[in-house]
């Protein structure tokens, strides 16, 4: 999960071993963040799946010839008959509304990784091979 | 310069996140100087193994809150659809028509079903109790167990940083500790 190690088997200089407590409250951030990204990259690959559902839905509803036949439409966990106007609407609504929260989870993500990078930068200076802030890549 | 300018908004958010314990996790204490602490302490052993115990209890805490987060986040879309359900009933009332729907029976199993404009809706509360409201109580009621829900997430969220950064500390408290260890047998050795 996190991935924030402190190596075990450097022993080059007393430098290295001695951590003050800004160190490890960077640590600790850096940690957060990386569990945050973490969670934030899921979100959005969910998102991301249903944005395509619902474009999916939209090219398939171009399909329909019959203009008037109710189109079963998912509320919850029922299906509501709307015509094909209605059902249109619906699937805008939908749609827009996920790329809005697509939008917000990519902008955090953003931010994230900025304050991720800029603790790196600081504790690769301070602690040079004796960290590993890598993520696991999977 | 820069770097004080980061442990300064590190110092505010501490400020900000209020009281230090959560939730019944006990402080993992940082260890400044391995050197002091390790004075009037003898086994190095037993002290990795103490901070070993903690790390598996901080681990066990962390499961628990994580199911916890899982059960939330899945009753919010859940009270999400029901609002999106309400507001549909709502927009069919103003305009009066009837809603023809499918529904599910079972699993595999839908029905046809012609709902007529109504006022009145059946909240499932939970615990076998089902009870009838207002279009607009029901409302009110689905946003405030949104609003607890939210709530209850951002809690949770807080306690799991909170308890991710104990494991943190632990974790380098152990690294550095075994570290000095060494260090400290390759000096004897060394004499």
């Amino acid at each position: 999960m996190a991935a924030v190690s402190v190596s075990k088997d450097s022993l080059e200089s007393d430098s290295d071993i001695h951590i003050t407590l800004e160190d490890q409250q960077k640590i600790n951030r850096f940690a957060r963040q990386n569990a945050k990204w973490e969670e934030l990259r899921d979100d959005l690959k969910h998102k991301k799946g249903d944005l395509q559902n619902l474009e999916d839905a939209s090219d398939d509803l171009l399909l329909v010839e019959d203009e008037s036949a109710p189109i079963p439409f998912v509320v919850g966990e029922v299906f509501v008959h709307f015509n094909m106007e209605e059902a249109k609407e619906k699937l805008e609504e939908a749609k827009s509304k996920v790329k809005k929260d697509i939008e917000s989870i990519e902008a955090e993500c953003a931010n994230v990784k900025s304050i991720m990078s800029d603790l790196k930068t600081q504790l690769y200076a301070k602690f040079g091979n004796s960290i590993n802030l890598e993520a696991e890549e999977e | 310069m820069a770097s004080t300018a980061a442990c300064e908004s590190i110092e505010d958010s501490l400020k900000l996140s209020g009281k230090k314990s959560f939730a019944g996790i006990p402080e993992a204490t940082f260890v400044e100087d391995v050197d002091a602490y390790m004075k009037d302490r003898e086994g190095v052993e037993s002290i990795l193994r103490q901070l070993d115990e903690q790390h598996g209890k901080y681990k066990f805490m962390e499961l628990n809150l994580l199911a916890r987060k899982k059960k939330l986040k899945s009753q919010i879309p859940d009270i999400q659809k029901s609002l999106d359900m309400i507001q549909v009933l709502e927009a069919k009332k103003k305009t009066n028509e009837q809603i023809e729907t499918h529904f599910l029976l079972s699993d595999l199993l839908y029905s046809r079903a012609i709902i007529e404009p109504t006022d009145k809706v059946c909240l499932w509360l939970g615990a076998n109790v089902m009870l009838e409201y207002t279009l607009e109580d029901a409302k009110a009621l689905l946003e405030k167990n949104h609003e607890t829900a939210r709530k209850n997430l951002s809690q949770v969220h807080h306690d799991l940083d909170f308890l991710r950064d104990q494991m943190t500390t632990t974790e380098v408290n152990m690294a550095r500790l075994y570290n000095w260890d060494v260090k400290r047998r390759q000096a004897l050795n060394a004499k």
